[in-house]
């Protein structure tokens, strides 16, 4: 039996495609796993499952059936639960608690005969036992009566599952699960997957990661660019081929990066054992090193997750290294603050374009300024020069190519690519010693990545040096003139561009080195 | 025009209402009302009088959007405000013998550097232990309201007073009436205050960075302006206003120290309610402040020429107190977004709901 079927489903945000004429269909009983980078559009179809958004045309039929979600409690009525990688549990309540959060049993009164009436009391005991009994049905190792809050991240993962098969769903989706577990956890989910199965639930598990793919799925389905790319019984295929499919062999951007001769230039900025923490105190940089030369671009790949974030986070201010050093030209600049690094010279293209690079709400003169506004030019004994911060932006608008229906409106009149050629103005202008830029053209049309990748080359013309982070492997491949692959906040692999080859760095990506042997064995231990 | 509705909406509300109770009462509504304008705001005696009251308004109602514009909900300038009347009515009864003008500075100094004491422990535990700002500066007002309850009852009791009251102050930390009229020289201190923090919100770096901060901080961190510091520095500001308000006010017109010195409800809880209504913009702040202070005056007016009571205006002031609370709330938590979302989804999935089960069985 199909339990989801899906007919040229298609989203799209703006100009963007998310997701492009998807038509898969999920068996009753099985776990198919969704694999693919970041961006491809995994999230967004399973959102469209869950009912948190609608799509934009197609079809989707659960059990046969034509539906249109308009919340996820449509889809959890239909049998159709998510298991989220952020948990929404309440840390200071019981697990039974959690779990009844919403639908509690309340105490009846008998009045008589067969006249109940139901009281304001919660029956805790009826509550607890139902919990207990779900919990031993699926052989879940939980105590009902467990404070959530003193539970294990694996443990907390259980009671959301428990959440779900209490409301009756019948098909699960977790969206990445292990992102958060231990690996030890990670074998204890992978088990209770296989026990879900068994008692007849369908699993749809979004993951990039290939091991799990490979030990519990019975299908897999590949995703790139919003596109379907390969869908394979997982018996008949293997690790370095959903890899390749994952990252695809297809180069259709071609910028021209011309070759040059980069060992007589000086190191301008390295990056010696840093280490760093994230706020729950997990590790999550450990031992980077690296160091780029005047006029070269390091390219940082990697599956998104595996320290990226945190990396640029470090070298751009906003997070602290707990050790290791950052050098500019042998000054050192470690764990210094936003406002001086740009005065060393450093530019930064951040991650999240609307989190850290620009103010939607304010206006394009105030978002062009935004970092530099200290600036002479721009700021005099603590009054704005209006003037000249205006003449300023119309300058980069003409430089930059900004398409803006009113130069003097707020930034969220913009479209993706050319909010992201407000930043690229902004950093490109302030003429930096080093750029660091963090997926530069994500979610951006064709005609600015373009834009973009060129100017990049022009800075490496320049001479200047370029840490270049992205999880688009064919944007690293093409600028790069030398590749660092991180997986699990470490660096797991250097490759020379010359000589790179996508298959291989998608394997370092997935955690497994090029020669076969498997890394995630060690990772157990 | 969205932005001139948002802050008339709530006035013309209030006023309708208003005239409903007064129709109710059995009075006539546009009477009671061409007064009020009339007496506090076309009559030369009644504006005097009007700004003087606004005076103090105009700087706690700057007080709070200094740093509510950073979304940084400081809510202790009504402790500022009253803490900084306190210890400047103990400088003002103390020192004997000190110039006049001298007298005046220091008593104002006191204020601030009182005020900007109180706002900082706030500040700090915001800055560095990511504190709720907002529960530790209300809770702050009731240790004020304790500590001077203390010591205006204990030490600086006047024992020649027939109620709770310091000593007065010297007639030489006062500010003096006008050529007879009720506006006193804090007006001025009030507008000059007034024209800095203009240009600090229109034209300054720091203007910048408090409307920065206060739609994305992410953002602002990221762009170098250290979040920590600012609000530190927004604190301090808003600390050291509020409690220039509270000792130009009591200067002004109180002179001695009473437990109800503020008032009912307060000033900085008027300036709270004139910040909103200006929409956090300095102009829209005075306007708002001389508007609220027109009402007090003109609610005198109504009992000597109508026959109804002055104590509309308290009715008027609490409705608008709540319409304004409602569009704060609206602008917070977005309370109407998430109402409609909560009706669409509702009667939305009822009907899935029942079809697909229908069709399950």
């Amino acid at each position: 039996m199909v339990a989801i079927r899906t007919v040229n489903l298609t989203k799209k945000y703006g100009d963007f495609t998310a997701n492009d004429n998807i038509s898969i269909t999920i068996e009753k009983g099985e776990i198919t796993a969704i694999v693919g980078e970041n961006g491809a559009g995994k999230t967004t179809l399973m959102n469209t499952f869950y009912g948190l958004h609608r799509p934009t045309s197609g079809e989707l039929y659960v059990w046969d059936k034509k539906v249109n979600f308009n919340s996820p409690l449509d889809a959890i009525n239909c049998g159709l639960g998510m298991v989220h990688q952020h948990f929404k549990l309440v840390p200071s309540l019981t697990v039974f608690e959690n779990i009844m959060l919403g639908i509690e049993m309340n105490r009846e009164i008998k009045v008589s005969g067969k006249l109940r009436i139901k009281s304001p009391i919660i029956d805790v005991k009826k509550e607890k036992e139902a919990v207990q009994k779900l919990i031993d049905t699926y052989r879940f190792e939980l105590n009902a009566d467990d404070i959530v809050g003193h539970l294990s991240v694996g443990a907390r993962q259980r009671v959301e599952i428990l959440k779900m098969l209490y409301r009756n769903v019948d098909i699960l989706i977790f969206d990445e699960p292990t992102a958060v577990l231990v690996p030890q956890e990670v074998d204890e989910l992978l088990q209770n997957l296989k026990e879900l199965k068994k008692q007849g639930k369908t699993i749809i598990l979004i993951t990039h990661k290939l091991r799990e793919v490979m030990e519990v799925s019975d299908k897999v389905i590949v995703m790139r660019r919003g596109k379907i790319v390969g869908t394979k019984a997982t018996a008949e295929t293997d690790p370095a081929e959903i890899a390749c499919m994952m990252v695809g062999r297809d180069v259709d951007l071609e910028v021209k990066r011309e070759e040059k001769d980069l060992s007589g230039k000086p190191v301008a900025y390295r990056v010696q054992n840093i280490c760093t923490e994230n706020s729950h105190g997990k590790k999550c940089l450990d031992d980077i090193s690296f160091e780029i030369r005047e006029g070269e671009i390091l390219g940082v790949a990697g599956v998104e997750g595996n320290g990226q974030s945190e990396l640029v986070k470090v070298l751009s201010g906003l997070m602290e290294a707990t050790e290791g050093t950052v050098t500019l030209y042998d000054r050192d600049i470690t764990n210094k603050w936003p406002d001086e690094l740009r005065a060393e010279g450093i530019a930064v293209i951040p991650e999240d374009r609307y989190a850290q690079g620009l103010c939607r709400e304010m206006s394009l003169s105030d978002n062009l300024i935004s970092g530099y506004h200290s600036d002479r030019r721009f700021c005099r004994r603590g009054l704005m020069q209006k003037k000249s911060i205006n003449r300023h932006r119309d300058s980069l608008i003409k430089k930059y190519d900004i398409r803006v229906a009113d130069p003097a409106g707020k930034v969220s009149q913009l479209s993706g690519g050319n909010a992201q050629k407000v930043i690229i103005a902004r950093e490109f202008e302030s003429d930096p010693k080093v750029l660091i830029a963090c997926q530069p053209t994500r979610g951006v049309d064709i005609g600015s990545i373009m834009f973009i990748h060129n100017k990049i080359l022009e800075m490496r013309r320049q001479n200047k040096a370029i840490l270049l982070v992205s999880s688009e492997l064919s944007e690293i491949m093409n600028l790069s003139d030398r590749i660092i692959v991180m997986y699990k906040g470490r660096i797991v692999g250097e490759v020379d561009a010359k000589n790179a080859d996508s298959c291989n760095i998608g394997l370092l990506m997935a955690g497994i080195s090029p020669d076969g042997q498997n890394q995630s064995k060690e990772e157990r231990v | 025009m969205n932005a001139v509705l948002g802050v008339l909406a709530p006035v013309i509300m209030t006023f309708l209402i208003g005239a409903i109770i007064i129709v109710a009462i059995g009075e006539d509504p546009l009477t009671t009302y061409s007064v009020m304008i009339k007496k506090s705001l076309f009559d030369f005696n009644g504006l005097m009088k009007t700004l003087h009251f606004a005076s103090p308004l105009i700087l706690t109602g700057l007080a709070i959007a200094v740093t509510f514009k950073a979304n940084i909900f400081n809510m202790g300038v009504e402790g500022a405000a009253v803490l900084g009347a306190f210890f400047a009515t103990v400088v003002g009864f103390s020192l004997q013998g000190v110039p006049h003008v001298l007298h005046v500075v220091l008593c104002l100094l006191t204020g601030v550097v009182t005020g900007i004491l109180f706002a900082l422990p706030p500040a700090l535990l915001k800055a560095y232990f990511r504190v709720d700002e907002m529960v530790v500066t209300l809770m702050l007002n009731y240790v004020v309201v304790e500590i001077t309850k203390y010591l205006a009852t204990g030490v600086f009791k006047d024992p020649a007073s027939g109620y709770v009251s310091t000593y007065a102050i010297l007639d030489s930390a006062m500010f003096h009436k006008i050529f007879g009229t009720d506006i006193t020289p804090f007006f001025f201190v009030a507008v000059a205050v007034f024209a800095v923090m203009w240009v600090v919100f229109k034209k300054s770096k720091l203007g910048y960075e408090i409307t920065a901060i206060g739609l994305n901080p992410e953002f602002s961190e990221a762009a170098g302006m250290r979040v920590q510091k600012k609000i530190i520095i927004l604190m301090v500001i808003s600390g050291a206003i509020s409690g220039l308000a509270g000792a130009g006010f009591l200067m002004s017109e109180k002179y001695r120290f009473t437990l109800d010195f503020s008032g009912s409800p307060g000033l900085g809880w008027d300036g709270m309610l004139i910040s909103l209504l200006g929409g956090h913009d300095p102009v829209g702040i005075i306007i708002a402040a001389i508007f609220y202070a027109a009402l007090k005056t003109g609610s005198e007016y109504i009992g000597l020429f109508t026959n109804v009571p002055k104590e509309i205006v308290s009715v008027i002031q609490s409705i608008l107190i709540l319409f304004l609370s409602v569009k704060f709330l609206n602008g917070r938590f977005r309370l109407s977004e998430r109402i409609r979302g909560f009706i669409k989804s509702r009667s939305r999935s009822q009907a899935v709901a029942g079809e697909v089960k229908g069709d399950l069985q």
